[in-house]
């Protein structure tokens, strides 16, 4: 799967951070980065693209 | 305590009758059931506030489904207006004493930024040792308060409301001699004007003043920081700058208060009626003292169970229909998280309270949408350590009587819990 962030959009709740951290991170200027693109498939990612409160994040498969 | 719906009468239900909100949570809870299932969208008058025009009133959202539609279009349903008053209040005021929760996006999300990161979970992983350090020494003084004397406590005084004013105002670096001042404060700020808290039935001259003496000891640390910059979150705003430009000084002084106050008042009422929960659950309280595999979900079903901020308001921007009632620019609406975290079509059996309840998709710290709570991170760091610190440090405590509940509509609050340590250990 491929995951992007739309960092307009975030407003750095870090609920991605707190669910799949390998992935996601929080960065200075408080909006995510997204650590691995292309991140395997479990469901903590998919959790953290659901529960974004800002639906900042998108999965791709 | 068991409630039955239809053993309340909705017409004697108002949702803006301060009193109200000291009545039993079973008895408020079967009164949210008959308005969610009955009238998910009930109207209310607005209460009287000397000094302010009267408002048109406002919708009272108890569904779940509802409440996460409306707080995750923030441009039909805006903050800007108003996010935690019931009434209209001047722009500055609300702007005051809102800062973030009170703005809408662009600017909103811009100036949360700035502390984003100091609010993450990686950030938060450093300061897990001093939070284990202050929890320690508040129980340790707790236990020895209880020694001293007949064995009693205060489980407010002597043990939910030290905890976060002392982590709240390290983050800060706020002076150990100002400590009391912003505690005062913040329960002023958070009254809801129960007039207990507040002199002479005035609480907006009581608000202001206390918004004032918050602001003044900003002025005082931000000066200091601007000279002689260290690593806490007052540097950061004083320094930070949105846009190339600096935030203006009122900007600063209000969101100084926002850290404060949020970061004072929520966390202290988890941590106390999660205490009156576990004493009203033993079986709970032993299941959790057991097994720390049960701090994550137990801290979830505590913030689900107290929702310590009972609602936030949103304010609609156009003309439009939700949950078949067509709302025109203007209309208020009242989220109502208490309600939706007891909807039980989210919720399986939603007034058991069950510490291993999982998933557990409360709104005890919002529903979708930008305005999800800031220190989400730092109220579930300090409430896990603090429950498992208790088990650990205070296997003795008992409840020993009801709790003083505050007379406030906003805030879930409790103003005393009397407590006593048996010695059993």
């Amino acid at each position: 799967m491929r995951v992007t962030v739309d960092r307009e959009r975030c407003v750095g709740s870090g609920q991605c951070e707190l669910l799949a951290p390998e992935v996601f991170e929080v960065d200075d200027d408080g909006a995510v980065r997204v650590l691995q693109e292309q991140p395997d498939d479990d469901g903590a990612v998919r959790d953290a693209v659901q529960q974004c409160p800002t639906g900042a994040l998108s999965a791709e498969e | 305590m068991t409630v039955s719906p239809q053993d309340v009468d909705l017409a004697t239900v108002d949702l803006s009758d301060r009193d109200w909100w000291t009545t039993p949570p079973a008895y408020r809870h079967a009164a949210f059931d008959r308005l969610r299932r009955e009238q998910p969208l009930a109207f209310f008058a607005e209460p009287d506030i000397p000094g302010l025009p009267a408002g048109p009133g406002y919708h009272a959202v108890t569904r779940y489904a509802d409440l996460e539609a409306i707080s995750s279009q923030p441009a039909v349903f805006c903050s800007g207006r108003g996010a935690v008053s019931m009434q209209d209040v001047p722009a500055e005021l609300h702007e005051f004493f809102g800062s973030l929760i009170s703005m809408d996006d662009p600017r909103h999300a811009k100036i949360r930024r700035i502390v984003s990161k100091t609010f993450t979970p990686r950030m938060l992983e450093r300061t897990l040792d001093s939070v284990r350090a202050i929890v320690d020494d508040v129980l340790a003084r707790a236990r020895a308060k209880a020694e001293a004397g007949d064995g009693t406590i205060d489980v407010v005084a002597d043990v939910a409301a030290p905890i976060p004013l002392r982590v709240i105002c390290d983050m800060m670096g706020v002076p150990e001699e100002d400590r009391p001042g912003v505690l005062a404060n913040s329960n002023i700020v958070l009254s809801g004007g129960d007039p207990e808290l507040i002199e002479n039935d005035d609480p907006l001259t009581a608000f202001l003043t206390a918004g004032m003496e918050m602001a003044a000891l900003m002025e005082r640390l931000a000066a200091e920081r601007l000279s002689d910059p260290r690593d806490d979150l007052t540097t950061a705003l004083v320094r930070s700058e949105v846009d190339g430009e600096r935030l203006t000084h009122q900007e600063i002084a209000s969101f100084f208060i926002l850290l404060l106050v949020a970061g004072n008042e929520t966390t202290r009422n988890a941590i106390s009626q999660g205490l009156l929960a576990l004493s009203e659950h033993p079986d709970q309280w032993a299941r959790w003292a057991a097994d720390p595999g049960l701090d994550r979900t137990g801290v979830e079903e505590v913030v689900r169970w107290v929702s310590p901020v009972t609602w936030m308001r949103r304010t609609a921007t156009r003309d439009g229909e939700i949950d078949g009632h067509r709302f025109t620019a203007g209309e208020k609406f009242l989220l109502f998280y208490a309600a939706a975290n007891r909807d039980p079509e989210v919720f399986a059996d939603p007034q058991r309270f069950d510490v291993s309840r999982d998933p557990n998709p409360h709104v005890g710290f919002g529903s979708k949408g930008p305005h999800f709570c800031l220190g989400a991170h730092l109220a579930r760091r300090e409430l896990q350590v603090t429950f498992r610190a208790i088990f650990d440090q205070l296997p003795d405590l008992e409840v020993t009587g009801p709790p003083d509940r505050l007379a406030s509509s906003f805030v879930n609050g409790l103003k005393r819990l009397p407590a006593r340590l048996t010695g059993d250990r």
